[in-house]
């Protein structure tokens, strides 16, 4: 019963977060115009709704008459495209969060704040990009192959599976050798993490754009982009495979991508509830000297923790453009995921259960306010609503005085009535 | 190499000054004016973010929220002089009146701060990223929704800071067109340096924040209120930050942006910490980040520059994150001395300690044995 209650306890907090997050928020809804009812409708039908939710109907729904029939036919508006269920899009979106907030859950458990996601992201898809378009070419040019397609045989199957594991190890190595210099300037130097992981995003952010509008530009397209990568490091999405009649999935890009997500979230969870190198570093977030007096080497266990973080990044970002994107266009490294991420740590206050929940719910919100656009509602409501929750979510140790606060005062109100209504019972003994 | 830093500090300070000086006279010589001229004025910025930023660290509190508080100046700033539609001859708002719109809007963004940190103890970490991330989002939200303007808010009533000459400084030779032809805030900066030092160093205020940083528990107990006075100085550091904004909007572009204010907030954070929590240091390292930028900036604009211009854009970056480095080895490197020398100063205290004690054992055992 005492955990049951404890588990309510947790949970209730993030809702009651959301709903006053939304409450707040309705205050911002209403400036334009529009009722925050109706708004939140729409935007929690089109962020996990299925699909042709009926909120933009004036606006999307075009009636065609059936030649034939001459019957009159709804048909969703051609821009916005032929997608099944929001939630397969919603997941699609939500795996790189996973992994981004499991990277920073991972750091703030070893009491790093590092918001370094971004560039470990940015640097982890570009190099996923490379290897996926550079290698197999070199591959193709070494057996003599011209015409890729024709592949077959063991070849194919080395291909396939050597391609993307190759790309996703450079990627991840690449994230972890990056986060690392943070770990190590906070080591060495005590430089405040948080500052220089900041700077080292907009440097990566930087040098990715330089890539892609330099050295990796493949086209002369308007906007710079990068070589499509080969079809063998392609993470094919289950559209694609195995799910392809499933009306379900149609549209979205969800591919093995999710499964890998689930598997880190395996892995962190044992890692830092179950292993002993996991309880050290925890133990360094809870008391750096006490740690560091019962034999354990602090510094190590920090450095072990952005090593694993930035990991966990650069498969991110690997994922993200070997299964979704499949190449670089400029402005792809400002998507700010990375941060994303971390808001989605700090909601799901570092539990690695509640990060899944929360990732998702992140993603269904800022899918629902983008496609609030066509309503006049600017996509940035969404972040207003993260923005709000956050507080609120960080609010309570606050709520929680309140409420003890209100108890005692409630308690000692009764205690004083009842000791009136008690004084005579006494007395006639 | 610790070691040696902390050993030859004296020497390293002194070689870092006469490179300085050897730099800007080099800079002086070769680069054009305007080039001088343009990063004294971007430097603007960073001066009154650090400002900002150095005084609520003094005060005990690491306002990670400059950014958010710029942005929402530079918003601010805009919007109290925007009016869509006005016809050519008509007077339009003094931009003045932005400028004090934005810095009132900081105040009040620090005040709001202040009161969840230290009131309703929210870690502050989380609390700066919400509220960054809110003014982010809100400015855009409430640009389209009350402007209906997409990406950038600009009109012809938005008049910018003028530029103000000097009188008698800017009739002298070399000095006169580096020192005078700027806007307001430019000017404002360079007194606030003055200012905020003298209110640091010279007035009761600036010993109680400066106590309050050091040791929050002793100033407690010596009948200060450290929660007023951080709550002071949180707020003076938001109207510090807010005129940074009003700047970048009303003093160089007089049209507000999305995220206009990209990291600048964060710099100044750097750049106070890498001068100490100082004002002349800081102010002089503002001139450095603002020479990075002006420089980026004019390489950009040069035609035959073999590096394409998003490496350019990484200098002032990768300078800060020297900067970093550099003031992380110099802070290490004072450690180690005083480490060394509390070890020495302990040392001897142990030894004279021993010296009595093993003394004093054997005159007793002397006398017992007498």
């Amino acid at each position: 019963m005492n955990r049951f209650q404890s588990a309510l306890e947790n949970l209730s907090i993030p809702v009651f977060a959301i709903l006053l997050g939304l409450l707040v928020s309705a205050f911002f809804i209403a400036p334009a115009g529009l009722s925050p009812i109706d708004t939140y409708t729409r935007l929690f039908c089109e962020g996990f709704g299925p699909r042709g939710c009926d909120t933009f109907g004036d606006l999307l729904v075009v009636d065609i008459e059936n030649e034939d029939t001459g019957a009159i036919e709804h048909h969703i508006g051609l821009f916005y495209g032929d997608r099944g269920h929001s939630l397969a899009i919603v997941l699609e979106q939500a795996t790189p969060l996973i992994l981004t907030a499991l990277a920073a859950t991972v750091a703030f458990k070893a009491g790093m704040f590092s918001i370094g996601m971004d560039g470990q992201f940015a640097l982890g898809a570009v190099v996923a990009v490379f290897i996926g378009y550079w290698l197999p070419a070199q591959v193709y040019g070494v057996f003599g192959i011209e015409d890729p397609d024709t592949l077959s045989g063991p070849l194919w199957w080395v291909m396939h599976l050597t391609m993307p594991t190759i790309a996703i190890g450079a990627a991840m190595i690449v994230g972890a050798v990056y986060s690392w210099v943070a770990g190590i300037l906070k080591v060495k130097l005590n430089v405040n993490e948080l500052i220089s992981t900041i700077i080292l995003n907009a440097i990566a952010v930087q040098f990715v754009t330089y890539l892609i509008n330099g050295p990796m530009r493949a086209d002369m397209n308007n906007i710079a982009r990068t070589e499509r990568i080969d079809d063998t490091a392609w993470l094919v999405p289950f559209t694609r495979g195995i799910l392809a009649d499933v009306d379900w999935f149609s549209g979205s890009r969800l591919g093995i991508g999710i499964v890998l997500a689930l598997l880190a979230g395996l892995f962190v969870w044992f890692y830092l509830w179950r292993s002993t190198a996991g309880y050290e570093q925890r133990m360094t977030q809870g008391a750096r000297l006490f740690a560091g007096f019962g034999g354990i080497n602090t510094g190590r266990a920090v450095l072990r923790a952005m090593l694993i973080s930035g990991a966990l990044s650069g498969l991110a970002g690997a994922i993200q453009v070997l299964g979704v994107e499949r190449r670089i266009v400029d402005g792809f490294v400002l998507s700010g995921t990375g941060f994303d991420g971390v808001l989605v740590a700090i909601l799901a206050r570092e539990s690695v259960v509640g990060l899944f929940l929360v990732a998702v719910v992140f993603s269904g919100l800022q899918l629902g306010s983008i496609n609030l656009q066509f309503g006049n509602i600017p996509r940035q409501l969404g972040g207003i609503i993260i923005a709000l929750t956050i507080l609120f979510t960080a609010m309570e140790d606050f709520f929680r005085r309140t409420i003890t606060r209100l108890q005692i005062r409630m308690k000692s109100v009764g205690s004083k009535n009842s000791s009136l209504v008690d004084t005579p019972a006494s007395g006639g003994d | 190499m610790l070691q040696w830093i902390a050993k030859n500090q004296r020497p390293i300070q002194i070689g870092l000054a006469v490179g300085g000086v050897i730099l800007v006279i080099i800079l002086l010589a070769f680069l054009p004016a305007s080039v001088i001229q343009s990063s004294i004025r971007l430097s603007t910025p960073f001066v009154l973010g650090s400002l900002a930023a150095l005084l609520a660290s003094r005060a005990g509190v690491l306002n990670l929220a400059i950014e958010g508080k710029m942005l929402l100046g530079a918003f601010i700033a805009v919007v109290a002089v925007y009016r869509p539609g006005l016809p050519p001859g008509e007077p339009s708002i003094d931009p003045l009146w932005g400028v004090l719109a934005a810095s009132l809007s900081g105040g009040v963004l620090g005040i709001i701060f202040a009161v969840l940190y230290l009131r309703i103890r929210i870690n502050l970490i989380i609390l700066a990223l919400a509220l960054n991330l809110f003014v982010a989002e809100g400015t855009v939200y409430f640009m389209r929704v009350w402007f209906n303007s997409f990406g950038t808010l600009a009109d012809p009533s938005i008049n910018g800071l003028p530029t103000i000459e000097i009188p008698i400084i800017d009739d002298v030779p070399v000095i006169g067109s580096l020192l005078s032809g700027y806007n307001i805030i430019v000017y404002l900066g360079w007194v606030l340096v003055f200012v905020i030092w003298l209110i640091m160093y010279r007035t009761r205020f600036g010993r109680h924040i400066r106590a309050v940083g050091e040791n929050k528990e002793a100033a407690e107990s010596v009948g200060i209120n450290v929660t007023r006075v951080q709550i002071f100085a949180l707020t003076i550091s938001g109207m510090l930050a807010g005129m940074a904004g009003a700047f970048l909007s009303l003093g160089v572009l007089s049209q507000f942006l999305e995220n206009m204010t990209a990291g600048r907030g964060w710099i100044a954070l750097t750049v106070a910490i890498f001068a100490l929590n100082r004002p002349l240091p800081a102010f002089l390292t503002s001139l450095f980040f603002g020479l990075a930028e002006a420089l980026a900036l004019y390489m950009g604009r040069l035609d035959n520059v073999p590096i394409p211009p998003n490496l350019l854009q990484m200098f002032p970056q990768v300078a800060t994150l020297g900067a970093l480095i550099l003031v992380a080895l110099r802070i290490r490197g004072s450690e180690i001395i005083k480490r060394q020398t509390f070890a020495r100063e302990f040392g001897k205290e142990i030894d004279n300690l021993k010296r009595t004690v093993v003394g004093n054992n054997d005159r007793a055992e002397q006398t017992a044995g007498d």
